[in-house]
């Protein structure tokens, strides 16, 4: 079994993220990068499954500029096999970054490819459904838990109403929600030993991909900004302002 | 209070621009690790994670609920004990430690960063690992083969701790004063005595502690030349390495203390009853000078500790000032009002609180390259140099860096306003919890007495001349371009070495030295004003050749300002120390006994 | 113009967010027609035909839709797909696993959680847990997009006079199969449609304490939902999540009781018309959007809440 985990570099969840003045993106000089928050859990679910002797290999896929080397190197630590950098400066969309997974599936064959259900910078939440959608392979989106069978994976969703499993014939494509694990801190001997495990860099004209992005940014801006109202002193006070005040109880 | 993010890039830029790097990694020590840059970021990087989700969410509930002693010993806050097999199951530990050992043999430079991280994230948790890291030092430098081999692998990997039970009551700087006995027995000793002051004496957070012990032999002579070291475990180990029966060694009680609630600072009692059990480390009689090899480690690590501080206080403090909206801009009577970041005295408190950081930073981590230059260096007459750097800059790291930090947790405070004086912002923790730094490892006193008595005079100032000269030296490479920064930091730094040679050449004239000892501090001060600036003058030219190249002119542009202010209003310190200096102690010994 | 909306539903009834898609699909063109893909699910397409605006209801009604897996559902849209310009689903769990897969499969973007519509082909859709704002522009010949039900409001559920057609189901891909399910039994109003929501965080403490905001919420009719570090915890099911990576909500009015305010959470609630804040620190970022921040233990200011709302109710 072989277990193909995406991940992206992302601005770090704890970064408070504020759009450029002149409206053409966000300010990210200086900033902190790291592992989508999603992602790590994806390469943690591969890593249990290897552990506990489910899986044999697993690689690690990132694609964009050359410092995704860097979250690469990370979920090598965390305990995937190898690497590959699909190496571009070009913008990447959902769309071609499914592209070019397909083509590097297809190279690579893996039983088994996770991903994390959305990414916290685009918040597009498709790249998975799309992956699945070009190979024809099932999807598992929103994981709360991956089981492993003979030829099959249940996969247990997090849906609206609650909670639903789908049973799906390998090879499949899984994303993960929050609650599917939480994973590791890296240890530092695997640090180590990460910076020795293969990191291969392909270019997306390797691979044969066009990767021209279909939808242009117009502008960004940040939403209006809600002003803070006032504290109260008391629940009466509380009660009072919602019923003649804001008319809302 | 407010999270903390380690200052990854300003680490990385001190370690790859400033301490070197290259040099470090060309060692033949570190070829299997395979340094570099990217290493760096890596670890770095996973530290960090490490510091700020586990041990920084600790820091304020360990303070509010400290460590407490009850029937069964001493028990560390909440929480202490998970984060701890956190951070030793990370392997980060023996980060510094040979691999022999179980340790991952990297360079003191990532050792120091780490330290600065743990220490900025919970400093009361760090000194666990610092004290143990102490311990291991002495172990393996002056251990016999069999010692090392039942010790330290456990003590490396973490599972056991190391503590140093140097102090006693009547014997706290002066050492020699130590009266703790150890009599032979059989193959080993029988020590009775009480220790005070032990930091993390005791606890239940691994399955045996390991204490390094101060002590007396029968007919041993008085004053330093009597001391030995003795090994004493909490449980004594078996020769397969299991555990056996729990020695006679016993914390008593813990000291409620400004800070660092949540360290236990224990008495310990060896002895209650037949004597705890101890094996000799080293020779007999050669403790002191055991203790003084690693201690010489403590001490730079205390100087982390300040500088560790310094740069917590300083991102609660920016944080803060972001937020408060207090007043309008100089000047405006109307309109909108604005955060306390607009004002220009708090910018200068920020200011301070950052340039300071940096420097200290950049100085301590270039002492870090040079052990591990030292360390390391197959040839040992440029090893001997690296050493004399170290033997020279320790007292200043250590001197400096804790009186700076205490300093700059004062600024981070004043920076909060009244909300600063009242513990919910986390601003006086940081204030208490520093304030320890100038004492323990050796009072700043005898820091400054290191430097300017045995220090200076050991070689008759030869390694201070040669510092003196280099930082002439790099004042004479930063090429002035007219009307830019370079030259004003260039002018800076001239006239900031100028004063620490004029203060040298006084300081070894040779006059009274108890004069010289009265002004001591100031020299240790005037010499950390100076080699701070020196570092931030070489941080800027690095700054500079980036810019030229466009790579990330945020920070580089930042690091080149913030020299400047280093040199415009820090650096002239220099100058009203050498007046102190110049003055000598005529005015601090006049007075009587009596006239106090 | 015309516009394919992908009807939510679970065979027996209509979901309420199909409403609010079908006035985002009416602000692009009078050309709209629902899908209604499942098994057994007639109900829900002559509900579809009542809704007001839509011209014509697609009714595919097979097993293998019953569960609306995407492998099944996804070839169905594509083939459908020729006639339109436009094809909006809810920005729901089942939208968002379906509509990215017809888009690769059309060979075209898809654009998430559209929350204003500024042209047939640009739309403004938030990015980094709404903390910024994107206007892009479609390049594709089929504009693929969720639309986010709380930007948009319901259109009404009656008054229109829809056809219905069945179209011809497609093929069972046999990749998937369903096997069960486990949904959250509530007699409260759905986290999206409510009108009020009371929402608690690690503040409650453990899942018991919930009982407490479920007596509020009851006394208001509200909803109860969480934070994520409530659901981590364990105190209730995950989709009472609100937040980024949870449900978006804007109701009335958001009471947050025991919640600090993280940014992934403000994702969830910031538009909300009033924002009650309880929370016993004071610096706790969430009182920054708060209208009305209060100051105390929950576990005394909510049941003085509840006391409270009693009076009212007596005093009519
Ligand atoms: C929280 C805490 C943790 C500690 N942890 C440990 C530990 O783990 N192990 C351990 O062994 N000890 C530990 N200590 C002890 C610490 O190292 C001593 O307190 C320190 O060395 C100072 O000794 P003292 O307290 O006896 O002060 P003293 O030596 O009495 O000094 C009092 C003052 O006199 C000055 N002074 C003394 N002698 C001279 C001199 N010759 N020249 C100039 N000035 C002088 C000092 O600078 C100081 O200002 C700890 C102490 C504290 C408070
Ligand atoms: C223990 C205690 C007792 C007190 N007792 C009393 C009392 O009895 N009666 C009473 O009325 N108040 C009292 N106070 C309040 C005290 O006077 C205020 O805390 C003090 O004036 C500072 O105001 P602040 O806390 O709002 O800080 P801020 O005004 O927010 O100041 C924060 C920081 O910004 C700086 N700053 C603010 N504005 C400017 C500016 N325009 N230019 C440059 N720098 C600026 C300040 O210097 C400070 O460093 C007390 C406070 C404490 C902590
Ligand atoms: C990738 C990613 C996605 C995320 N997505 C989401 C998301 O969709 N939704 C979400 O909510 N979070 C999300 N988070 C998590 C988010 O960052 C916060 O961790 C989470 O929202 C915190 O939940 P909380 O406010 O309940 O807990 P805490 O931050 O622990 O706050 C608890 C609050 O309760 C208060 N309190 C405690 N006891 C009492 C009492 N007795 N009376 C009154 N007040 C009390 C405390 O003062 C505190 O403010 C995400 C995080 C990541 C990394």
């Amino acid at each position: 079994m072989k277990i193909l985990v995406a991940v992206k570099r992302v601005v770090d969840y704890n970064v408070k993220v504020r759009a450029k003045a002149d409206g053409t993106g966000v300010e990210t000089a200086n900033v902190k990068m790291s592992m989508n928050p999603f992602d790590e859990i994806a390469v943690e679910e591969a890593v249990r499954m290897q552990e506990a002797g489910k899986a044999q290999e697993i690689v690690a896929i990132s694609l964009g500029v050359a410092a995704c080397q860097d979250t690469i190197r990370t979920a090598l630590a965390m305990g995937a096999d190898r690497g590959i950098l699909v190496e571009t400066d070009a913008e990447l969309q959902p769309l071609a970054v499914a592209k070019l997974l397909k083509a590097v599936v297809e190279k690579e064959n893996p039983d088994l490819v996770i991903l994390g259900k959305q990414a916290i910078d685009d918040d597009a939440n498709q790249t998975g459904q799309m992956l699945a959608a070009l190979l024809g392979w099932p999807q598992g989106t929103f994981a709360s838990k991956v089981e492993l069978g003979d030829g099959t994976v249940n996969v247990t969703r997090e849906i609206d109403g609650g909670l639903e499993t789908v049973a799906l014939k390998l090879p499949a494509l899984v994303t993960t929600d929050l609650r599917l694990n939480e994973p590791r801190f890296v240890k530092l001997p695997n640090i180590m030993k990460a910076k020795k495990k293969p990191l291969e860099v392909l270019k997306p004209a390797d691979l044969g991909v066009d990767v021209a992005p279909r939808l242009v940014t117009l502008k960004v801006q940040e939403p209006p900004k809600r002003q803070a109202g006032i504290k109260v002193g008391s629940v009466a006070e509380l009660v009072d302002k919602l019923r003649n005040e804001a008319h809302v109880i | 209070m407010t999270a903390y993010f380690a200052p990854i890039r300003d680490m990385q830029f001190v370690i790859n621009e400033l301490a070197d790097l290259s040099e470090v990694a060309a060692l033949p020590a570190f070829a299997e690790q395979e340094v570099g840059p990217e290493l760096v970021e890596a670890v770095l990087e996973e530290a960090a994670k490490l510091a700020t989700e586990v041990l920084a969410p600790l820091n304020k509930p360990g303070d509010v609920q400290g460590a407490r002693i009850g029937p069964d010993g001493v028990v560390p806050a909440a929480g202490f004990g998970e984060a701890y097999r956190s951070f030793i199951d990370g392997g980060w530990n023996g980060i510094g430690s040979p691999v022999e050992h179980g340790g991952q043999g990297l360079p003191e430079l990532f050792n120091t960063a780490t330290q600065e991280m743990w220490n900025s994230a919970n400093m009361s948790f760090a000194l666990c690992p610092m004290l143990n890291a102490g311990a291991i030092e002495a172990i393996s430098r002056a251990g016999s083969a069999e010692q090392r081999a039942l010790y330290l692998p456990n003590m490396v990997s973490g599972e056991w701790t190391g503590t140093m039970n140097l102090t006693e009551p009547q014997a706290g700087s002066d050492l020699s004063a130590v009266r703790t006995r150890a009599v032979p027995h059989g193959d080993h000793y029988r020590i009775f005595g009480q220790k005070i002051f032990i930091t993390w004496g005791e606890h239940d957070m691994t399955g045996n502690t390991i204490h390094l012990v101060l002590a007396r032999t029968p007919d041993a002579p008085e004053g330093v030349k009597g001391i030995s070291l003795f090994l004493v475990p909490k449980f004594l180990v078996n020769p397969d390495g299991s555990l056996g029966v729990r020695n006679d060694v016993h914390a008593v009680s813990i000291e409620h203390k400004l800070g660092i609630h949540a360290s236990p600072t224990c008495v310990m009692a060896f002895g209650d009853k037949d004597g705890a059990v101890g094996y000799l480390v080293g020779e007999e009689n050669k403790g002191l000078a055991y203790m003084f090899i690693m201690m010489n480690e403590a001490r730079f690590k205390v100087g982390l500790q300040g500088l560790a501080i310094a740069e917590r206080a300083y991102q609660a403090a920016r944080e803060y000032a972001k937020d408060r909206v207090q007043g309008r801009p100089t000047g405006a009577k109307s309109g909108d009002r604005v955060a306390i970041i607009h004002h220009p005295d708090v910018r200068r408190m920020l200011m301070t609180m950052k340039a300071q950081n940096e420097a200290m930073r950049a100085l301590a981590y270039v002492v870090a390259m040079h052990m591990d230059l030292a360390r390391h260096h197959p040839d040992p007459a440029i090893r001997q140099t690296h050493q004399a750097r170290v033997d020279l800059l320790i007292p200043v790291v250590k001197g400096w860096c804790t009186e700076t930090g205490i300093e700059i947790a004062s600024l981070g405070l004043q920076v909060h306003g009244g909300m600063g004086y009242v513990e919910e912002s986390g601003a006086c923790q940081h204030l208490r919890d520093a304030r320890i730094t100038t004492i323990y490892e050796g009072t700043t006193g005898i820091q400054a007495a290191d430097l300017a008595g045995r220090k200076l005079n050991m070689d008759q100032g030869a390694a201070m001349r040669a510092l003196i000269a280099e930082i002439e030296a790099t004042a004479e490479t930063l090429d002035p371009i007219p009307g830019d920064d370079m030259a004003v930091i260039r002018d800076g730094l001239r006239d900031g070495v100028r004063a620490l040679s004029k203060a040298t050449e006084w300081m070894l004239a040779g006059g009274d030295p108890g004069e010289a000892m009265a002004v001591s501090v100031d020299y240790l001060m005037l010499t950390g004003t100076v080699c701070g600036g020196w570092q931030m003058a070489r941080a800027a030219r690095a700054a500079q050749n980036k810019l030229m190249t466009g790579e990330d002119s945020v920070f580089h542009e930042a690091k080149l300002v913030t020299t400047r202010f280093y040199v415009e209003h820090l650096l002239p310190k220099a100058d009203a120390l050498l007046r102190s200096i110049r003055n000598g102690g005529i005015s601090i010994m006049a007075l009587t006994e009596e006239q106090f | 113009m015309s516009i394919l909306v992908i009807a939510e539903h679970d065979n027996a009834a209509l979901k309420a967010a199909t409403l609010n898609t079908v006035t985002a699909a009416a602000q692009l063109g009078e050309d709209i027609a629902i899908l209604v893909a499942g098994h057994n699910c007639g109900a829900v397409a002559e509900a579809a035909a009542q809704v007001a605006g839509v011209r014509k209801v697609l009714v595919a009604d097979a097993p293998h839709y019953a569960h609306q897996l995407a492998e099944n559902t996804a070839p169905l849209v594509v083939g459908l797909a020729g006639g339109y310009t436009h094809i909006l689903a809810p920005a729901t769990a089942a939208g968002k696993n379906l509509l990215p897969r017809v888009a690769a499969l059309l060979d075209v973007a898809q654009i998430t959680d559209v929350i204003q519509i500024d042209g047939a082909d640009t739309f403004v859709r938030p990015i980094y847990a709404g903390n910024v704002l994107a206007t892009v522009q479609s390049k594709d010949a089929v504009k693929a997009m969720t639309v986010r039900g709380t930007a948009f409001p319901a259109a009404a559920a009656s008054g229109g006079s829809a056809s219905i057609e069945a179209v011809a189901p497609a093929a069972d891909a046999g990749v998937s199969s369903f096997v069960g399910q486990q949904l959250t039994q509530s007699d409260r109003p759905e986290l999206t449609a409510a009108r009020i929501i009371v929402s608690g965080g690690r503040g409650m403490g453990n899942g018991d304490n919930f009982k407490l905001l479920e007596d509020v919420a009851d006394k208001l009719g509200a909803a109860v939902g969480a934070s994520r570090a409530a659901v981590d915890a364990g105190f209730v099911p995950n989709d009472y999540q609100v937040g980024q990576t949870g449900k978006v909500v804007a109701p009335e009015l958001y009471v947050a009781v025991g919640i600090s305010g993280a940014i992934q959470h403000l994702a969830g609630m910031k538009d909300s018309k009033v924002i009650v804040a309880i929370n016993k620190d004071e610096e706790a970022p969430i009182f920054q959007v708060a209208d009305y921040g209060l100051v105390a233990d929950l576990f005394a200011a909510v049941p003085e809440l509840s006391k409270e709302l009693d009076t009212l109710k007596a005093a009519g």
